[in-house]
């Protein structure tokens, strides 16, 4: 190293070699950003997208999003964060500032992002839209909705009825073509196809309900609205779940890990999110369960030559049948985005009535337009038919701010019940008293 | 160094100043002002990026951490924190959840490292003798070690699950199928096996490290003075060890302490709260529920926790400096 006699070169060397930390330091942060980088070229789009199902990331990514870069020249950049992970994500994405352009959610969801001042509204473009497209899509746009205005675009219908296996049925005595068209009626014949070992063990459950994390809430929600409840007033300010409904509902749901006479096994399971060559209904593990559209269509096709059928909604006696159906995860624009323009082109991309079928029909979703309901790939569908068939006896989840930490405050309540550390109703109520100071405080 | 030098005094330790003026042998005012500069840069410029790492990816988070758990603040909200006090503090001792964390980590930690210690104790004797294929034996027990624990646990999980190893091994047994993970009672157990089967290489190399320092002549003299073999390992190995130990002992403490991939991947925290450790309860808050300011505060509870228990620790092993 030189000798260095002057004093402001000293500085100047100081300030310099600062200068050149501080640049590799920084740099290093740079690169370790998830912020994605712009084309130089052309305009790009990051995307995220929530869940891990196979199929349809093969079909995003391989085949619509390649499809749209080539029309419009953009850069795609698709990213699936598993569902679980997704809110996580986001929060993490939005405090760092590298949220994404456009990101999928469920539009439970919406409400928090929308109060925070995240999320652009798609009102003015809804209106471009011609009157033929509003009036296609005009029974999915409500779920999307937060104070009246749309924020999130739902890419198809989702929900989740009972598949049986009829081969099941027919040896346990029960008639395949006569399923039980209420929740006690369901139980009864649950007993009859439960087989058990030598240890008293189940071995094929005779129904099996989502009870897992989140899960277990949409099933409570599912057996609620059939016991004639709700788990909100309807402008989301007040508490209704911790009714007699609630109690009949959740005690059922407990009934079916009784000990002595239960009718399901692995109590917090996740079986809705498992690949399809795992599902207990495939592998005879289970003789009925609840299950999404999407994950049916995937069971149908694997298991070639059995004869899987879908029950319609239930109820408890005296009450109309429920099933948690409607509109489905959304994309939604981030109010932050620079490429506003070019998001909701992707997302109109989506909604397109030919893009769209492609998508509903390959991932064995129901579909978001009515017209595509009239299509033979649709008509000739009997999951799918099964599920149009239920649409009007949908139900879902309220969107309300901090419905995320609401659900999961019932959640946790649902699974002390489900495990008998406290009884229905004090579940019911310890949800209620915890969950309101969060509905106040947001709301 | 003078008086008359206030420049130099200012901007140069003494000590690195003394040490260089004893290094160069030149006593001359102005050559001195010159080399005590140039090596001054010298140590600037060698030690600014370090320090510059661990000013802004060390210090600063920590700080700021600090700052946030006396503050209200959710990610996603445009306002940025907003002041609180010390409410996120005093609302933990109401928090049932943070105090079932609480017990939740301290039982792990329990559960974890007595046992950890004792088999890689008892590994580590094993290996320290020669014989044929040790080196492949050591190499074996510490490749747990250097396999991500994430990776580590998404293994454990499938071993653990319905249609997993252990299942099917009890299942050929004529021995009924356990709900490992899903069962309030086995679950944290379950998470704890794995746990030590993950510790026990690195456990077991540091310990082995700690055997071979002690010297031989110490043993010999211990057997002239007619003691048998468990008088050998009372007093002169464990003694001998006791510096190894006390760094295994704390260093387990803090890891198991933040326990979290393992939990994140095994149990996300359920079944009822049964795995949910400080750490993981954090996170939710932080990012599940947006409240970064209790969730901070969490933090620093813990770490706080830990720096005691770990203090308790060298103090009951190493026993105190004199």
């Amino acid at each position: 190293m030189a000798v260095i006699t002057n004093r402001r070169t000293r500085i100047g060397l100081i300030a310099a070699s600062v200068a050149v930390a501080a640049g590799l330091v920084l740099s290093g942060c740079s690169g370790a950003s998830t912020s994605p980088s712009k084309d130089a070229g052309g305009r790009s789009l990051t995307v995220w997208f929530p869940g891990n199902n196979e199929t349809e990331i093969k079909l995003v990514e391989k085949k619509i999003v390649p499809a749209f870069e080539k029309k419009t020249g953009a850069t795609v950049q698709v990213t699936y964060v598993d569902w679980g992970d997704i809110s996580t994500k986001l929060n993490s994405a939005f405090a760092a500032g590298t949220a994404p352009d456009v990101f999928g959610h469920g539009p439970a969801a919406a409400a928090d992002f929308v109060s925070n001042g995240r999320l652009s509204s798609l009102d003015s473009h809804l209106k471009d839209l011609s009157d033929a497209d509003r009036k296609d899509l005009a029974a999915a746009l409500p779920g999307g909705r937060v104070d009246g205005k749309q924020y999130l675009m739902p890419l198809s219908n989702q929900g989740s009825l009972i598949m049986y296996d009829a081969a099941a049925f027919t040896s346990a005595g029960l008639d395949p073509d006569k399923p039980p068209t209420t929740w006690p009626a369901l139980l009864t014949a649950a007993k009859k196809l439960t087989e058990r070992d030598s240890s008293g063990q189940i071995t094929r459950s005779g129904l099996l309900l989502p009870s897992q994390d989140i899960g277990r809430q949409q099933t409570f929600a599912t057996l609620l609205a059939g016991a004639g409840g709700s788990q909100l007033n309807a402008s989301g300010s007040k508490i209704l779940w911790d009714s007699a409904a609630g109690t009949k509902a959740l005690s059922y749901f407990a009934s079916l890990y009784d000990a002595k006479d239960g009718v399901s096994s692995s109590l917090g399971q996740d079986y809705s999110n498992a690949p399809v060559n795992q599902q207990p209904i495939l592998l005879g593990t289970a003789a009925t369960a609840m299950m999404s559209s999407t994950s049916m269509e995937q069971v149908i096709a694997a298991g070639s030559g059995r004869d899987l059928r879908v029950m319609a909604p239930l109820s408890f006696p005296g009450n109309k049948a429920a099933a948690l159906e409607g509109a489905g995860p959304g994309l939604m624009i981030n109010a932050d985005s620079k490429e506003q323009a070019l998001a909701w082109k992707f997302i109109s991309y989506f909604i397109d009535s030919k893009v769209n079928s492609e998508y509903t029909q390959g991932i064995g979703a129901i579909p978001l337009r009515a017209s595509a309901a009239q299509t033979s790939a649709v008509k000739n569908d009997p999951i799918l038919q099964a599920f149009l068939k239920a649409a009007p006896n949908g139900i879902s989840n309220p969107n309300v701010p901090s419905w995320v930490q609401v659900r999961d405050i019932v959640d946790k309540h649902l699974e002390q019940a489900l495990h008998e550390t406290v009884s229905p109703k004090e579940a019911l109520q310890q949800a209620a008293t915890e969950a309101l100071p969060v509905l106040q405080a947001n709301g | 160094m003078t008086a008359a030098d206030p420049v130099v005094t200012a901007r140069v330790p003494s000590v690195l100043s003394q040490n260089s003026r004893r290094a160069s042998g030149n006593t001359a005012p102005g050559r001195k002002r010159r080399k005590w500069s140039r090596t001054a840069i010298a140590g600037l410029l060698f030690v600014a990026p370090a320090a510059l790492y661990l000013i802004i990816f060390q210090l600063a988070p920590v700080l700021y951490g600090l700052v946030l758990s006396f503050t209200r603040y959710s990610p996603i909200s445009r306002l940025g924190p907003q002041p609180v006090g010390f409410a996120n503090y005093s609302a933990l001792f109401t928090n049932g959840a943070f105090g079932n964390a609480l017990l939740v980590t301290g039982r792990y930690v329990l559960q974890v490292l007595p046992l950890t210690v004792i088999i890689a104790l008892a590994l580590a004797l094993l290996v320290n003798r020669p014989f044929r294929g040790v080196g492949f034996f050591r190499s074996a027990l510490y490749v747990p070690h250097i396999v991500s624990l994430t990776a580590v646990s998404l293994v454990w999980l499938w071993i653990y699950s319905q249609n997993g190893l252990i299942n099917d091994v009890l299942h050929t047994i004529g021995l009924p199928s356990q709900a490992w993970l899903l069962g309030p009672a086995t679950a944290l157990n379950a998470a704890s096996a794995m746990r030590i089967w993950k510790a026990l290489g690195s456990n077991m190399v540091l310990l082995l490290a700690g055997l071979q320092s002690i010297p031989g002549e110490l043993y010999e003299a211990a057997r002239v003075d007619g003691a048998n073999r468990w008088q050998l390992f009372r007093y002169v190995t464990l003694p001998g060890l006791r510096p190894m130990l006390t760094y295994v002992v704390v260093m387990d403490i803090i890891f198991l302490a933040q326990g979290f991939a393992e939990i994140y991947v095994l149990t996300k925290g359920g079944p009822l709260s049964s795995t949910t450790t400080v750490n993981y309860l954090i996170y939710t808050q932080a990012f599940q529920y947006n409240q970064l300011g209790a969730a901070s505060a969490m933090a620093f509870v813990l770490f706080a926790l830990i720096i005691g228990f770990s203090f308790l620790s060298l103090r009951g092993i190493a026993g105190r400096q004199r």
